[in-house]
Formats: structure tokens, C-alpha cells, sequence
């Protein structure tokens, strides 16, 4: 019986199999990390276009929201966006990579430099918002 | 029963040349996710980053988006960020079991969705920089 065979009689999950995290390896962790990292930037992509509409409303209007963005609540958030982004995009990245067939035999290697990466650019943007 | 032993070749090469053809979907999230960690660094740093206090005032914006450069590139980054973010909620909804005439249902509303939020997006662009 070929793997492929074995493959197609396997049940279809109810649930997505992502979503259980027993018995998980890193990659999968990385995985669902992947997919609600991207879910919470959508819902930011269209928080900020609401934000940005404020601009139609003149000067004092946006002056205002500026003033309020730069309390420690906010830049808090700020951070935690810098991180969100920063986490999918280098992680996408190696997605891609190991999804199109290339360095499939260094994806941990890969997740972990993308871990670093992340740590590093959190690292800088949390001196840079917060300092 | 003897046992036979199947030799097969696992090497990377290999699994190259046998991958499964890649969708259209899957090519259009991996090129709009490349484009986006360019167009993001280059967002996040400009518009952030090298700016005192990390956002810029009123007049600092309209000034800046008037620039057609940024112009252009904000609604580049507006494009593929509304593609690869629906695309992904897509995919995340397949995974949650959506099939059938519902998950064409769902997939037109979010195709209306991105374009809506695009259109709004590069209407806001220009509002900003030319009725301000």
C-alpha cells in the first residue's frame, strides 16, 4: 500500500488538526502561531484604517488621537504589533521555503533563526517605542 | 512472507522535482507575503521609526503622503496586505471545515470584502493627500 493510499483512508478530522494541541512538534506549534498571529493582523488592518479615517476629520481631531497613542498602554501595544509582525513575516518566510520544497531538511534550524530574529527586532523596537 | 525492502530517494533534489504543482493560491500568498516584509520594514521604519515620537503630526502626514513615491508605495502595501490577510482568513476557514456552496459563498463575500477595504483604502490615500 503506497503512503499516499494510507493517506486517503485516514478520517476527515472534525475539527482542524491545529487547533488540538496535544502531541504537537514545534513545527505545528510555529503553525498555529502562524495562523493567529495573521488573524490578529487582519483585525489590526482594519482597526487601522479606522484609524487613519480620523485624518478626514482635520487637525485637532488627529493631533488628539496622536497625543492619546503616546501613552504606555499604547506603545505597549505598539510592541506587541512590532513582535505579532515581525513573528509571521520571518516565520511566513520559512513557511514558504520549506512549503516550495526548499531547505525542507532545515526547517527547526530555520525556526529557530527566525526566533532570534524575532527576539532581535522586539528588542531593538522596544527601545526605540519605549525608551 | 519475505520482507521487501523499497529503496526510495528522499534527498531534497528529489522531493524538488516530485513537490505537488503549486496553487494559485499558495503562489499569491508566498509573493504577497515576500512583497509585504519588504513593503512593512519600509512602512514600519518610515512612518514610524525614524519619526520623533513614532507618528507624525497632521501636517507631517498629509505632506508625506503627497510625496508620490510614498503614495504609491502605501497603496502597493495596502493591496497586498488586504490580499494576503482575506487569503489567510480563507485558509484558515478551510481548515475549519468550510465546504461547499458555503465556502463559495463565503469566499465571493470575501473577495467583495477585500475589494471593498482596498477602494476605501486607496479613497482614504487620496483623500488625505489632495482634500486635506
Amino acid at each position: 500500500m503506497t503512503q499516499a493510499r494510507r493517506h486517503d483512508r485516514r478520517p476527515q478530522p472534525r475539527r482542524p488538526r491545529w487547533l488540538d494541541p496535544r502531541g504537537r512538534h514545534l513545527g505545528t506549534w510555529a503553525f498555529v502561531a502562524n495562523r493567529l498571529t495573521g488573524l490578529g493582523l487582519v483585525a489590526y488592518l482594519y482597526l487601522h484604517l479606522v484609524i487613519l479615517s480620523t485624518l478626514l476629520r482635520g487637525p485637532e481631531a488627529w493631533d488628539g488621537l496622536v497625543e492619546l497613542f503616546r501613552r504606555p498602554v499604547f506603545l505597549t501595544f505598539d510592541l506587541l504589533l512590532v513582535a505579532g509582525l515581525a513573528f509571521h513575516g520571518l516565520n511566513g518566510l520559512r513557511v514558504a521555503l520549506v512549503g516550495s520544497g526548499l531547505l525542507v531538511d532545515w526547517h527547526r534550524a530555520l525556526l529557530v533563526a527566525a526566533g532570534i530574529l524575532v527576539g532581535l527586532v522586539t528588542l531593538v523596537a522596544a527601545v526605540r517605542i519605549l525608551a | 512472507m519475505a520482507t521487501q525492502i523499497i529503496k526510495e530517494d528522499f534527498s531534497e533534489a528529489s522531493r524538488w522535482r516530485r513537490r505537488p504543482r503549486p496553487t494559485f493560491a499558495w503562489l499569491a500568498q508566498v509573493v504577497s507575503g515576500v512583497l509585504l516584509l519588504v513593503l512593512l520594514t519600509v512602512h514600519m521604519v518610515a512612518q514610524h521609526f525614524v519619526v520623533e515620537g513614532g507618528l507624525r503630526t497632521y501636517a507631517d502626514v498629509v505632506a508625506w503622503i503627497r510625496n508620490p513615491i510614498v503614495f504609491a508605495t502605501e497603496a502597493l502595501l495596502l493591496i497586498c496586505v488586504t490580499w494576503h490577510g482575506i487569503a489567510g482568513v480563507h485558509a484558515v476557514l478551510l481548515d475549519l471545515g468550510l465546504r461547499g456552496r458555503a465556502e463559495r459563498i463565503v469566499a465571493r463575500a470575501l473577495l467583495d470584502l477585500a475589494v471593498a477595504t482596498i477602494l476605501y483604502g486607496l479613497w482614504l490615500l487620496y483623500a488625505i493627500a489632495f482634500r486635506s
